[in-house]
Parts: structure tokens; sequence; C-alpha cells
């Protein structure tokens, strides 16, 4: 259906070169619907996208999902009635008030007002219209991102919403602005397992909501300790407001929310589409909507301007922690505890600026250490001392650094998709691979734009094809994610893991296809610059069929190391498991990825097993490359 | 909205961390459900859905989008010192920053005047926050004595 919807734009320009470009003054219903039933108005990419009507002539719908986003019965699958009943709606009498449509549809009639030069309008009074179009008071748009959260996984891979903000909108003006955000209706009553069907197969219905930015500020990087990026949009004013006049119509409307590809992001971009006539945003995301992919998008549309940063709280904590000295690091907590230790001669004798630094890290750990908590009396007392600790150094508080690194934007990360091709030899079989990965991104990885020690992927399918040609299946991966996030002095994360899909294994003295969840936790430890040690205790449940009775537990262990060196990278890793039915698996893995480009890598792996009957070693060469 | 307020009312300025549900007030589903409720069935809701909770919608129930035009605090501006009293008082003590700006334009004080503004707080830090149970509803009121008593500052609070 998209790539029909792709050509659509060229047709309708076609179109619209062939008719004039001074819209004919109509004054009534039926003369508007004469005017644009000439010219085919319902065909124009401005009317689809206001309708979010996807697929091709005969064959619409509506992402729409609520009949109360269309006039005509037939409305979401038929743009030309629902343009007949919007003309007739709009010669409604005026005493309709905030019910007429000039007042529900003012995205439409806006347009088809342009459009068709209607005259003779009634004039309802759209008092409800006014009054949020004065609250929003908006001229520009930013779309936001906030940044990957593993331990949530409807936001392991970001996600998307839009800013509308005001003029006068720097350094902290911008907390009142309004955020955009489409997300699921979830129903509380429905139980738990209800809930994943529906929400993969477009059972719940989401809805555009506005709120305050600053909540989001606090959602995002305080409450969930995520980084968000912005992306100024270059919007007009006027497009701006085209935007906030469709918002309006989208109030209270139901979209069937999937999440693969109608979610979050996919909705933003139709915003955005609807600004901007004439943009393309949407076409490309036939099978996923990954959000950064749609940053991406918009950038590739001439939409974003630039990109801000702001940190989230545990970041700027450990960027205070880089700056001061490792020696005072103990007294970062000891403070926390006792604020009373700032009077004592040793940090009297600090430099003032080191110990404002001090203090202002002080106060920053023990609010961090608070968040999500109950309010605790005595960290409130110290949390205050050490508030006024810092008013009275402000004047000596050195300037905090930016803590952005801009190369490092999530945008400029390698493609979401990867393509893979492999050598490989396994015990004197030579064999090929061929991979394809729908999403993310794994450890080894060009890490530019991750989260470090995050690996999130979702869809990895990989074939082998021996030297008979024969072709086979090498492994699914349906879901393989890893959280490595390094513990120390300050910080004290769980990591984990977890995978699941199909797998070669070998049991009973041949090859076997077997479906396994094996999940991990642990800690991971920063060993050196760039290099991250960790240790997981696992659980494994394997259906094999070489098994004699195929579905069996385990338990393990697996330990390794990750060591970036420029465009090198490398991990080894050592694993053990014992089944329950006694058979035991050994297992040590050695990659080495190195980054041709932003979308290119090779990668190098040796893979040894000792698993009965005997031990074996493959290893291969793999050309990666992601889109 | 009004989940917001009985949560945000209960903050000191120490509070700061807050009597209101892990995650914050009108969080999304993450943090509450890794918070509130655990196991696996709720990793698949967070998965399927990448919602929100349905309380906000449209900022309409706010009233306002919180920028004054008439001097005082609307009711969206309140709500915002109160949700964000912990960055506004570590601002205040600082002397600048986002959130500092942020309650300055909510109040509706012109850019030039905004360093006068953040003086003005800074030096009375003591007063704004006297101690860690204020309120944010006391906060806002010794702000607006604050400001009525600045030569440059008392324009932007209405008698």
């Amino acid at each position: 259906m998209r790539p029909i919807r792709a050509l659509i734009p060229v047709l309708l320009l076609l179109i619209a070169g062939a008719t004039s470009a001074q819209p004919a003054r109509v004054a009534d219903a039926s003369a508007a619907w004469d005017s644009a039933r000439e010219e085919q108005l319902w065909l124009r990419g401005q009317w689809l996208n206001l309708l979010h009507a996807d697929g091709a002539p005969g064959s619409w719908r509506s992402h729409a999902d609520d009949p109360r986003f269309f006039l005509a019965r037939s409305g979401g699958s038929d743009p030309a009635a629902e343009l007949e009943a919007t003309l007739q709606a709009l010669y409604a009498p005026a005493a309709l008030g905030d019910e007429h449509a000039q007042c529900r549809f003012v995205a439409r009639a806006h347009w088809l007002q342009q459009t068709l030069g209607l005259e003779g309008l009634p004039q309802p009074d759209c008092a409800a219209w006014r009054t949020f179009s004065e609250l929003v008071q908006a001229s520009r748009a930013v779309l936001v991102f906030p940044s990957y959260y593993l331990n949530s996984p409807s936001s392991m891979f970001g996600h998307t919403l839009l800013r509308l903000d005001p003029e006068d909108s720097s350094g902290g003006a911008e907390y009142l602005s309004f955020a955009v955000n489409f997300g699921a209706e979830v129903d509380p009553s429905d139980n738990g397992m209800f809930y994943a069907f529906k929400g993969l197969t477009g059972g719940y219905p989401g809805q555009y909501k506005v709120d305050h930015y600053y909540k989001k500020i606090q959602e995002y990087n305080r409450d969930e300790n995520r980084d968000i990026w912005e992306y100024p949009l270059n919007l007009s004013a006027a497009e701006t407001m085209q935007l906030i006049r469709h918002l309006w119509e989208l109030q209270g409307i139901n979209f069937a929310y999937y999440f693969f590809d109608e979610n979050c992001s996919f909705r933003v971009l139709e915003l955005l589409e609807v600004a901007r006539p004439g943009i393309d945003l949407t076409s490309g995301f036939g099978i996923s909507a990954i959000p950064i992919d749609t940053v991406r998008a918009a950038q590739r549309a001439d939409l974003v301007r630039g990109k801000q940063f702001r940190p989230a709280k545990g970041t700027v904590l450990r960027q205070r922690l880089a700056a001061l000295p490792p020696v005072l690091h103990p007294e970062v907590k000891a403070l926390g505890a006792d604020p009373a230790r700032l009077q004592s001669p040793a940090l009297q004798a600090l430099a003032p600026a080191t110990r404002a630094l001090l203090v202002e890290t002080a106060y920053k750990h023990l609010r961090y250490t608070q968040i999500g908590a109950a309010r605790d009396p005595v960290a409130a007392r110290n949390s205050f001392a050490l508030l006024r600790a810092l008013k009275a150094h402000a004047d000596v508080l050195p300037e905090a650094g930016p803590a952005a690194r801009p190369e490092n934007s999530p945008d400029l990360s390698h493609g979401s998709r990867r393509l893979s091709a492999g050598l490989w030899r396994e015990e004197r079989l030579d064999y090929l691979s061929l991979g394809l990965r729908l999403s993310l991104h794994s450890l080894e990885e060009n890490a530019t734009g991750f989260l470090p020690g995050a690996q999130i992927n979702i869809g990895n399918f990989e074939l082998r094809v021996d030297e008979t040609a024969r072709v086979d299946l090498e492994r699914i991966d349906l879901v393989d994610i890893i959280s490595l996030s390094p513990r120390d002095r300050f910080f004290a994360p769980l990591s984990w893991s977890i995978l699941t899909g199909l797998e070669r294994q070998w049991a009973d003295g041949s090859e076997h296809r077997v479906a396994h969840v094996t999940g991990g936790v642990g800690g991971s430890w920063a060993l050196a610059p760039g290099g991250l040690g960790y240790a997981l205790v696992t659980g494994r449940l394997e259906h094999n069929q070489g098994f004699a009775d195929p579905l069996q537990p385990a338990a393990g262990v697996r330990s390794g190391l990750l060591q970036h060196f420029g465009e090198h990278i490398l991990q080894m890793e050592l694993a053990a498991q014992k089944f329950a039915n006694g058979q035991q698996r050994l297992r040590a893995t050695w990659r080495h990825n190195l980054r041709l480009d932003r979308h290119q890598a090779l990668h190098l792996e040796m893979n040894w097993r000792d698993q009965a009957p005997r031990s074996a070693l493959a290893f291969g060469l793999r050309y990666q490359y992601y889109y | 909205m009004k989940k917001l307020l009985t949560g945000a009312v209960l903050l000191g300025a120490s509070s700061m961390a807050v009597a209101v549900s892990p995650g914050g007030p009108n969080c999304g589903w993450g943090n509450m459900l890794f918070a509130g409720q655990s196991g696996i069935v709720y990793h698949f809701l967070a998965l399927t859905t990448n919602g929100t909770s349905g309380n906000a919608t449209f900022g309409m129930t706010s009233g306002t989008n919180g920028c004054s035009t008439d001097g005082t605090l609307t009711y969206g501006g309140k709500a915002m010192v109160q949700a964000m009293l912990d960055e506004f008082s570590e601002d205040v003590a600082v002397g600048e920053g986002d959130a500092l700006t942020a309650v300055a334009v909510a109040i509706g004080v012109a850019e030039e005047d905004r360093p006068a503004f953040a003086q003005l707080t800074h030096d009375n830090f003591a007063t704004l926050f006297p101690s860690e149970s204020v309120t944010a509803e006391e906060v806002i009121a010794s702000l607006e004595i604050l400001m009525r008593s600045d030569a440059r500052l008392s324009k932007y609070v209405v008698s």
C-alpha cells in the first residue's frame, strides 16, 4: 500500500499543476462541492493527510478509528464523501456554536477556505477553540526524543513527541510549552496477558495528548533518568498554526495503537505532514517506525534546524563527579549523611571553588538517591542543609561544562536495520551466513548515539547456506536485550539480559533447532576507560527434541569483557550451563567488530563450545551493512 | 491534574523528593509499573502500549497554559512551581537555571527583568525557603511579597 501512496504526491502535483492556482470564489455548499469535484480535491495530499487516510483511490482507509472524526458515514474510507459532508457542514447554521464544523474541524475549514475561496460562510462562535489556541500560543515546534530506556520495553527504542513553543522559548521558558504526545489508552481493568495481545494487535485506542513540557522533563530527566534530545524544527508560524488547528480536531479521537508501526513516532510524523504541505515522511515506515528513524526522516525532509541536549539527573550527577577530584568522592556520600562535616578543618581547608563543587555534587547525589522514594525526614533535613551551603557557595561555584556531546547524538547512530553476509568454518564444515536484523544494536557494534552497555535487538534472522547450497535456519532472535550499567560507589544498578528465539544446539549426538528463553541478572563494572566487565547468573528454558524429555530448564553463569578501542570493539565471554537432565554446556566467545564507516562494519567471531558428545570450534567473518 | 495537585501540595522545599507516587505525578506507564507492580505481565503491558496514563488531555483541565498575563501566578503556573519546587529551590540557591527562568516566565516577568528576578530570589533565599518543611503555597506567597517591595519587579504583581 505505502509504495503506492508514495506516488500520490507526484500525481497530485500534476493535477495541481493542471488546475488554476487562483481559488474560485464559491458562495454556498453546493457550489463549493461542484468546484471541489472539478478538481478532485479529495485526492490532494493535504486533504488525505487531514483525514489520516492511507491507501490508494478505491481502497482508502483512515488510521483514525473513531466515528466522531468523520462527518460522512463512510468518511473513514471515502475521502470524497467526507469532503462533501464537510463542505455541507461548514455552511450549517452558525447557531451550532462550538459544535459547528468550522469550530470542530478548524484545520479542514482553514484549508478548504484557502483552497476553494469559500464565501458567505456562517460565523459561528468557536469559543472553545479560541480558548485553546490562545492557551497554546505557539509559533514554533520542536521534535523531542527521550532517549533509550531499557528498563521499560515500551521505551527501549526511545520515544518521540512534539513541543509547541511560543516565540520566547529559550532557557526555561519552554517548561510551560505544550508537549504533544501520542499514546495508548489502556483499560486498567483488563487482565495482564490480554493487555499484551491487545497492545500488539491494535486493540487499544491511542490518542493525542497535550500537556505541559515540564511534566515531560520530570518524567524523563528525573523519574526515568533519560537524557532528552530536542530537535528544533523550521516550521513557520503559519505551519505551526495549522498543526495546532489539526491537533484541536484530534482531541479525544481514537486511533488504533500498534506497537511496531502505527505508534507514537509514526503519529508525530503525520502531524508534521499536515503542518508542511507536500512532504512525505510516513511512507518509509511500512513495517516498523523506530523513533530515531522518524527523527532522521524529519532531518531528511529538511525540517530540522539543530539539536539540543537536556541531560538526565544521573547524567548531570556523573558530570559533576567527573569534575570533582577523586580523593573527595568519599565525602560526597558522607556529606549527604552528615552535612555538618562541611565545618571540619579538612573540608574548610579546601579551595573555595572545590568546596563549592563538592557541596553541589553532594546535594545532587542526595537528591538523586531520593528520586522515587517516599519522603524521608532525615534526607529532607540534610538536603536542606546542603542547599543552604550551596547558596553560601554560589559565588564561587565553578561553571559546569556542557554535558552534551553533539557528535554522540542518537540521530548519528548506525542505521536501525542490518543486513549481513558471512563466511564460517565449523569443524571442517564451511558455510555462508545471510542475516537480516530488523532492529537495532548489539553491544559489540559502533556505539555512537546509543547508551553504553545496551543491546536492543528485536527480530534478528540468520540463514546458513552450506557447500551443497542447502539453505537452513541458523537462528532467530525474537527479543535479545542486554543492559549492562556499571556499578560504582554512587550507582548500583543491576545488569540483566533476556533472549528468546530459535537456535542450533547439539544433543544426543546430532544438531537440533531448539526454542528457548534465556534470562540473566548480575552486575557490571567499568574496568578501564572504554571497558566494561560483567557477570550474570542465568536461567534458561529450552525445548530440544534431542532430549528424552524435550522441555528442560537450566541454570548457569555468563561473564565477559567489553572493550572499545576507537573503531575496534572487542567482546570476550565465557558461559556455562547445567540442565535439569544433567547435560552441561561450556561456551567461549570472542568477537571483534571493526567499524568501516557509520553504516558498515566487519565482524570477526570465534566460538568454542564443549557440549556432549564433544567440543567444537567455529570461526567466521561477517560483513554488516546498516540502513 | 487533580492528582498532580494533591501530590504536589505536599511538597516542601525539601520535598523535592516527594510524597507522590514513584515516578512522579502524571508519569508515563513505564516507571509507575516498575515501581509499583512487578512481574513479566507488566513488562508486556509497557511493551505493547508505549502509552501514557490517561489523565492529561489537552491541558484544558488546568484551565490555562500557566503563562500569566496579569501578573500573578495562574493555576497552571502554581502547579508548575509545586511540581518543580526541587529544581526551583536549587536554581534560587545557585542564582540561575532553567527552572528559575520558567517561574519568571510563568509570572510574566519580561526578559529584560529576569536577571533582576534571579537576583531578588537568590538574595532572599532564606526568606523563600526558611525550612525544609515550607510548602509551595508559602514559597509563592513569600515571592509575591518580595516582588511587591522590589522597585523593578513590583509592576508584575497586581495588588
